[in-house]
């Protein structure tokens, strides 16, 4: 549209080059989803899925091209999650870094590797790539479709089950804008557990544009955690899950530092008896502001989902939660559990909650619920009155409410490492 | 003759600008028992809330005296720390906080408060172990979440552990009675009755005789409308439980 023309990601796409010659069906799906951006809107607070958000300030922003940077092993140091990092791909400003990574031996059927290497026939990624999350429909997606320059590939096909967690690392080092790109696929009963990481080594203004995309096939098992601790960042993510007959997905989307973030996440249940979990932790202070934009699809028969999400609000922090579920015609024995619970610390603090229900059919279990408060007195004088003071009592009321979203990671090392990182946050209150 | 530990004198407590205690006078001395009774709304809980120095409960006038030191401008915390304890009459819950990990931050908040040693994780799991075994109280009940999905005794035991494993120079116990059926009210008692000592004192508050019978208190006072009525020794308990408040009514 002419009026976005000279917004700071029009300027992207029209400056992009890819590093390297890239084969001739990457470039035309860039430019099917350059034309596609250009036909888009980027969405204004007048659009309902954006009420709360606003991205004037993003267009505005000056973001250099994506470029490859050197980082150290002590920078990445702080991102690392003891007992989850096994197996890690390092992305620096979205290219991989072959050096901080590592990628040991592997089951038979299971394949990790950066996506710029596999972009010849032998993996199929033409037919794979970008085919779950529309780019005809999401400006974001398109965006990142156009420019993204590397991102990680995570396969395992029939019967593969790999117990070691994945951990992704994107790092961001500068005032960029990045677009990388996660692709999993998991095949019949096949199991993966992953972590991606979304961290910034510098306090430049950037933008983050990230698109993952998730498939399950039949009986497939995924458990899937996003940790966001860039406090620089602009960040937008499209998470894109498509589950088959009787798979399994569970995602743990932990907001832990952002200057403004939008996760999307769309998963859509189209196989009979599939069962998704989403669970979701805000942590918010100064004038961050954090929105989970999620859409449960009900598409087939007796599927299962259940959302779990939690924000705390400090500071002049705002937290959005808008959490659709759709039933479908035909979709009978779907049972749909939506829970949002937003504690505010502050005075100036804000949470604005929105659960839409869409149900076309009958015979479906549907609950929903919403809550926003202050700390309870009671508890805090409760506290208090065993010695605790004050700030200490907050703080471990405060540390209890969002680990009931924590203490549901079934990822041992991914758990303990956001415990400590909470403990940390809400000042070690055992002093250990 | 032993050491006044706490002495309310004249004391005047108002909640939202309504004052309901209208001038209670009471001295407790080291190791003694006093019970507190009355009927519903006559102020009981409201003078344990204002001795633990809960922020809604205003004290217009009057003091509250524990070892010597007036407490009014003590926070709830610094009187925990100088051992003053309440058990509640309604236990609040705490939802993902387990009582393990709660009770240890709250006795190391009171011993570093006090310059003592704070407890190791051993000497923690002993201390607990011996006095959840006292109390009756199983090791799941430990570590599940403060109060959640307890039962109203499992409560009212839980509030007793703390008392027990904090074991404060003064513990005032609302109604920890109310509720509880025989067994129950024995497990309590017996716990208390462990925790007596020369230098422990107790105000128990309660709304029926039968908590007397198996802890013996040393002074009975009756509250009615924010004032004490009558005090007198354990046998006052006995004549209420056969005249009934109502015989008080008449005769003040
Ligand atoms: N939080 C409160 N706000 C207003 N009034 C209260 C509050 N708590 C107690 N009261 C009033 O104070 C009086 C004494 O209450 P309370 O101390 O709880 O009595 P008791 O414990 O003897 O039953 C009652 O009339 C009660 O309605
Ligand atoms: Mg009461």
């Amino acid at each position: 549209m002419t009026t976005q023309t000279h917004n700071s990601l029009q300027l992207a796409i029209d400056g992009f080059t890819p590093q390297s010659a890239e084969p001739a069906w990457l470039s035309e799906l860039r430019q099917d989803a350059a034309d596609s951006f250009a036909a888009l809107d980027v969405p204004t607070i007048r659009h309902e899925d954006w009420r709360y958000t606003n991205l004037k300030p993003l267009l505005a922003l000056k973001l250099a091209a994506a470029a490859p940077a050197r980082i150290t092993p002590d920078d990445l140091k702080p991102w690392l999650i003891e007992g989850a990092d096994e197996i890690r791909l390092v992305f620096v400003n979205g290219f991989y870094d072959s050096t901080l990574s590592r990628i040991p031996a592997l089951p038979q059927g299971v394949l990790i590797a950066p996506i710029s290497q596999l972009l010849g026939e032998e993996e199929g990624l033409p037919s794979k790539l970008a085919r779950y999350a529309d780019h005809h429909a999401q400006p974001f997606t398109a965006l990142n479709t156009a420019l993204f320059t590397d991102g990680a590939y995570i396969r395992a096909g029939q019967n593969a089950v790999l117990e070691t967690p994945v951990h992704v690392l994107y790092v961001s080092t500068g005032g960029q804008i990045n677009a990388p790109r996660t692709l999993v696929l998991a095949g019949e009963h096949a199991g993966l557990r992953l972590v991606e990481s979304f961290v910034g080594l510098s306090g430049d203004v950037r933008f983050v544009n990230t698109v993952s995309e998730v498939m399950l096939a039949a009986g497939a098992n995924v458990r899937h955690a996003k940790l966001l601790r860039d406090t620089a960042a602009t960040h937008i993510g499209w998470n894109e899950v498509r589950q088959d007959r009787d798979s399994t997905y569970t995602h743990h989307s932990i907001s832990l530092d952002a200057q403004l973030a939008r996760h999307n996440v769309n998963v859509m249940l189209a196989g009979e008896g599939a069962t998704c979990t989403l669970n979701g932790l805000v942590l918010g202070n100064d004038t961050q502001h954090i929105d989970n934009h999620l859409i449960m699809d009900h598409m087939r028969p007796r599927c299962t989902s259940n959302q779990l999400y939690r924000s705390v609000v400090d500071g002049k922090s705002h937290s959005v939660f808008s959490g659709k579920v759709i039933v479908r015609p035909g979709a009978a024995g779907t049972d749909a559990k939506q829970q949002n619970n937003n504690l505010l610390l502050s005075d100036d603090a804000r949470a604005e909650t929105k659960p839409q229900l869409e149900i076309y059919c009958d015979e479906v279990k549907c609950a929903h619920g919403a809550t926003s408060g202050q700390l309870d007195p009671d508890a805090v004088f409760f506290l208090r009155s065993r010695g605790l003071d004050t700030r200490q009592a907050r703080n471990l009321l405060t540390y209890a409410f969002a680990n009931d979203v924590v203490e549901h990671i079934k990822m041992d090392a991914v758990r303990q490492h956001l415990e400590e990182v909470m403990h940390e946050r809400f000042h070690g209150l055992l002093g250990e | 003759m032993s050491k006044p530990l706490l002495e309310i004198k004249d004391l005047h407590v108002a909640i939202d600008g309504t004052e309901i205690l209208h001038g209670i006078d009471l001295t407790i001395n080291a190791g003694e028992v006093h019970a507190i009774m009355g009927t519903n709304g006559s102020g009981k809980s409201t003078l344990t809330k204002a001795i633990a120095g809960h922020p809604d409960y205003t004290v217009t006038s009057g003091d509250i005296v524990y070892e010597g030191k007036s407490i009014l401008e003590a926070e709830p915390e610094d009187r925990a720390c100088a051992g003053i304890f309440l058990a509640f009459q309604y236990p609040v819950e705490i939802p993902g906080v387990s009582n393990m990990y709660f009770l240890r931050a709250a006795l190391n908040a009171q011993r570093k408060a006090r310059g003592e040693a704070e407890a190791s994780g051993a000497e923690f799991l002993a201390l607990i172990k011996e006095k959840a075994k006292l109390m009756d109280i199983d090791a799941g009940l430990l570590n599940r979440s403060v109060n959640e999905g307890f039962s109203g005794g499992e409560k009212k035991r839980n509030e007793i552990l703390q008392l027990a494993v904090l074991a404060p120079t003064l513990a005032v116990l609302d109604e920890t009675d109310s509720g509880l059926d025989i067994d129950a009210l024995k497990t309590v008692a017996t716990g208390v009755n462990s925790l007596r000592s020369p230098e422990r004192s107790f105000l128990l508050v309660t709304h029926y005789q039968r908590l007397l019978n198996h802890i013996q208190p040393d002074f009975v006072h009756v509250l009615l409308d924010g004032r004490i009525a009558k005090s007198g020794g354990k046998e006052l308990a006995l004549e209420l439980e056969d005249k009934g408040y109502a015989w008080l009514e008449q005769t003040v």
